[in-house]
């Protein structure tokens, strides 16, 4: 008679924890979304916008973020009149979800509204057709899987050279899969990038000072790279050999506050 | 003095990459530039975007100008080495269409390229009112009566006097229009002959093209041969869309190629025999670069402003002959689920210059700026099909789609046309909790939704309603993906080990474990007294031959216990048991301990 293995109760109870935190943590939400999806509907963006940041800034929000949120908030700061903020928001929600195609239309008609170059890189257009995250999970799963299998053939004999192949292809194309992945991930440069949101081309400085020499102007709504930070000011590069200071208020992170 | 040959090879490859090294590094700047500063309404102008020190920039596809319409529409590269310092730049070109009389400012336009964000200066410009300038740009310019076909249709052929008997090369140039309409596209032909008696080669790209002139980027040329004049040349064709945005007269500069030529040499004294020359079939093994510039004519084109009178609002600039189809592809879309309507411009004409069609009666729909995409049916794209993806939101329950409208300027028949398409059957309804001015929880209009609603039924494209909570990290720094890519590590490790311990132990162990372990069964057996005499001395030999390793010991010992176990084995007394004596004397030699059990 086969014997018929009980779940471990210790593991179903981790998983009933991990269930309650998941539901604790995000109670309300969906609720208080589309509260805020009314009023924005409803032709009240101010009020929506309002109500998205409150929702933005609870526990459930501070190492996670929801793609549909900051596309509902950009869209919110767009009515209010706000395109700076609206392609701040457009690009966070993707950043989470590279392939969330109306955060994509949106962004590009902030960008055309505000006159900057649309963003195209060939690793932009990838992640929006592959999700990075499905490649590097998927790409390890099978490339770990590949390296088991790898091993156990090149113990067993007699050895077989077209398993022992197989084997190998699994390992690099799950490995490179997982690596394309991690490097096309918009997320992977996030940190250290940040939106200008200064109204009015905001000066680039050879010191940090407002007396400093203007090297440059930003222009508003165009993506900066931050080298470093020095209280009140940074040091950032809007390209190769254009790079100075800037003041802090003048830009905003990609990603937000707290992270 | 030798190089090895990787080294000339690494040499090379330093010397060809320092120019691109050098373009690499070299400054960008942009620059900005319109055809003219001022036109007549009707008219357009053409704003040139030149960046200097890159091959390739993001630049915006429009620059938002209230009473003008600025789109892109091309853009060449150029790359140029001089004294081994390479430059490139890229020109992007923009058509400039007045929307109202009046004075503008052009914005700076933002460029980035190579990672850096650079914008030019701001223009000015003016629109004139058009009755001035009609009567400048149209006067020497043959009319073309209405009802008939529009401009000049016969073809204008303009080449080089055919080729003297010393001529190497030279160049045609064939446009079919002599007269084109302002934004226009016009195939060109260019072709360059090269004498096929002597070897030649090609060097940089067709330097083709004039100010208020767009060439588009010429694809790789087709080779034939040609018989003229009793003379065979070889002939590279370059096939390309030309457009003008300047009304007016323009002179187009030649087309040019530089090449290079191996002409026959003089040769040295003692080789101008005859029959060294014979014995060479004819041919000189003495030969001599020689650079030329083969060029076209000038090229003489009319360019006709659009006319403005009759000028649909749907115009968005596209220039020649089009048609239109339109399609649902999902007709009956879940309730707040977006719609696509996909329509379809066919045709021959100015493919990239054109803009989305209107939507009209589009009231109860929130739509999304269009995406587009173009398959053309020709290496030029000048024919083709664009499709334009307007993604819609029903705000109200409705049965039909929007309509479409496409106006373009058909420059055969001289007037506008404009294409309108139905509306289309599309059932859809906005989502249960966000749909149309409903606040949240009222409930749908009659009949617009499904009695049991689904997840789906509220869901809205404006806003999303739907919530998915994403990492803002990269799954490579999270720590639950560390803690299993290093459980995995040790699984692997783990399973390595155990297969291989398993494998060792199937083989009896390594060289040395297996030599130890029968190094201890001989002196087992040396010490015991379960061997006769031959056998004691069989083990024996054995046991120094893996004990001793002394050479000369080696040497000293074991022949003499191989000719006494062969003495015994072969001889007499090899079954009995050996004597204490000589047992006692054996296990000295090899140095194994007496057992103490012995009696």
């Amino acid at each position: 008679m086969k014997r018929k293995h009980a779940p471990r109760p210790g593991l179903l109870l981790l998983l009933f924890t991990l269930w309650c935190s998941a539901v604790i943590l995000h109670a309300g939400v969906p609720e208080q979304a589309a509260s805020a999806n009314a009023s924005l509907v409803s032709g009240h963006p101010n009020e929506a916008l309002s109500q998205y940041i409150g929702i933005l800034g609870t526990r459930a929000f501070s190492t996670a973020g929801s793609p549909e949120l900051w596309y509902n908030r950009g869209l919110a700061e767009r009515g209010g009149g706000d395109d700076l903020a609206a392609s701040v928001s457009f690009r966070r929600a993707l950043l989470l979800d590279p392939a969330l195609v109306p955060a994509r239309s949106a962004l590009s008609a902030s960008l055309t509204k505000l006159g900057v170059p649309v963003p195209s890189s060939w690793k932009d257009r990838l992640a929006g057709r592959l999700s990075p995250e499905f490649l590097v999970l998927a790409g390890s799963l099978a490339g770990w899987i590949g390296l088991l299998a790898l091993i156990w053939f090149l113990f067993s004999a007699p050895r077989r050279a077209k398993r022992i192949a197989a084997a190998l292809l699994l390992v690099l194309a799950g490995h490179g899969a997982a690596l394309l992945g991690t490097w096309i991930d918009p997320r992977r440069t996030a940190r250290d990038q940040a939106v200008v949101t200064e109204k009015g081309s905001p000066p680039l400085r050879s010191t940090p000072a407002d007396n400093g020499t203007a090297l440059g102007t930003l222009v508003p709504g165009g993506v900066v790279t931050v080298i470093s930070r020095n209280g009140a000011w940074w040091y950032v590069s809007a390209g190769p050999g254009h790079s100075g200071w800037i003041s802090a208020a003048a830009v905003t992170p990609l990603l937000p506050a707290g992270l | 003095m030798d190089f090895p040959r990787a080294t000339l090879t690494a040499l090379s490859a330093v010397l060809l990459a320092a120019p691109l090294t050098a373009a690499v590094a070299a400054d960008i700047s942009a620059k900005a530039e319109l055809s003219r500063a001022q036109v007549s309404s009707g008219e357009m102008a053409e704003l040139q975007v030149r960046v200097s020190g890159a091959q390739d920039a993001d630049v915006p596809r429009e620059v938002p100008v209230d009473g003008l319409q600025i789109r892109l529409t091309g853009q060449s590269t150029q790359v140029q080495m001089v004294n081994f310092k390479v430059t490139s730049s890229v020109v992007y070109s923009y058509v400039v269409m007045p929307l109202r009389t009046g004075n503008f400012t052009i914005p700076p336009v933002s460029i980035r390229a190579d990672g850096r964000q650079i914008s030019t200066a701001p223009l000015g410009f003016s629109v004139l009112p058009a009755a001035s300038a009609v009567q400048q740009q149209t006067s020497g310019i043959p009319q073309t009566p209405r009802g008939m076909a529009g401009p000049l249709q016969r073809q204008q052929r303009v080449a080089v006097r055919p080729p003297d008997a010393g001529r190497l090369a030279f160049g045609e140039i064939e446009c079919p229009k002599k007269t084109i309409y302002a934004g226009e596209m016009v195939p060109v032909e260019i072709r360059f002959y090269f004498d096929a008696r002597y070897p030649v080669q090609v060097r940089g790209k067709v330097d083709f093209g004039s100010e208020g002139v767009l060439a588009e980027r010429f694809p790789d040329p087709k080779e034939s041969r040609e018989e003229r004049d009793g003379t065979t040349w070889n002939v590279l064709t370059f096939r390309s869309l030309l457009s003008a945005v300047k009304p007016g007269t323009v002179e187009v500069a030649p087309a040019k190629l530089d090449s290079q030529m191996q002409m026959p040499g003089a040769l040295p004294p003692g080789f101008d025999d005859p029959v060294f020359q014979q014995l060479m079939g004819g041919q000189s093994p003495f030969s001599q670069s020689r650079d030329i510039a083969v060029k076209t004519a000038p090229l003489r084109l009319e360019v006709l402003p659009l006319p403005k009178e009759g000028r649909p609002s749907s115009f968005t600039g596209a220039v020649g002959q089009f048609d239109m189809d339109a399609i649902v592809p999902n007709p009956r879309p879940a309730a707040g689920d977006p719609a696509n309507l996909v329509v379809k411009i066919g045709g021959k004409g100015n493919f990239r210059a054109m803009g989305a069609p209107v939507l009209t009666g589009s009231d109860g729909w929130r739509s999304y700026p269009p995406t587009d995409r173009f398959e053309g049916s020709d290496p030029l794209s000048y024919a083709g099909v664009k499709s334009f993806d307007f993604t819609l939101i029903a705000r109200e329950p409705s049965e039909v789609s929007p309509g479409v409208e496409f106006s373009f300027f058909d420059p055969v028949a001289a007037k506008y046309v404009t294409l309108k398409s139905k509306p289309l059957p599309l059932q859809a309804s906005p989502g249960g909790a966000a749909g149309g001015s409903s606040p949240a929880g009222a409930p749908s209009p009659a009949g617009s939704q499904p009695a049991a609603p689904s997840p789906e039924a509220f869901k809205e494209g404006d806003p999303l309603p739907r919530l998915t909570f994403r990492s803002w990290s990269i799954p490579v720094r999270r720590p639950e993906f560390l803690v299993a890519t290093g459980a995995m590590a040790v699984a692997s490790l783990t399973l390595a080990a155990i297969l291989a311990l398993r494998r060792l132990r199937a083989g009896g162990g390594t060289e040395a474990s297996r030599r130890r372990r029968r190094i201890a069964e001989l002196r087992s057996l040396l010490s015991s007294d379960t061997l006769d005499a031959a056998g004691c001395y069989q083990a024996a030999v054995e046991y120094a031959d893996l004990t001793v390793s002394d050479p000369a010991a080696r040497e000293r010992l074991l022949p003499a216990l191989a000719e006494r176990r062969d003495a015994l084995k072969f001889g007499a007394g090899g079954s009995v048991s050996l004597t204490r004596e000589e047992r006692d004397d054996l296990l000295a030699k090899l140095s194994v301990p007496v057992s103490r059990s012995r009696p």
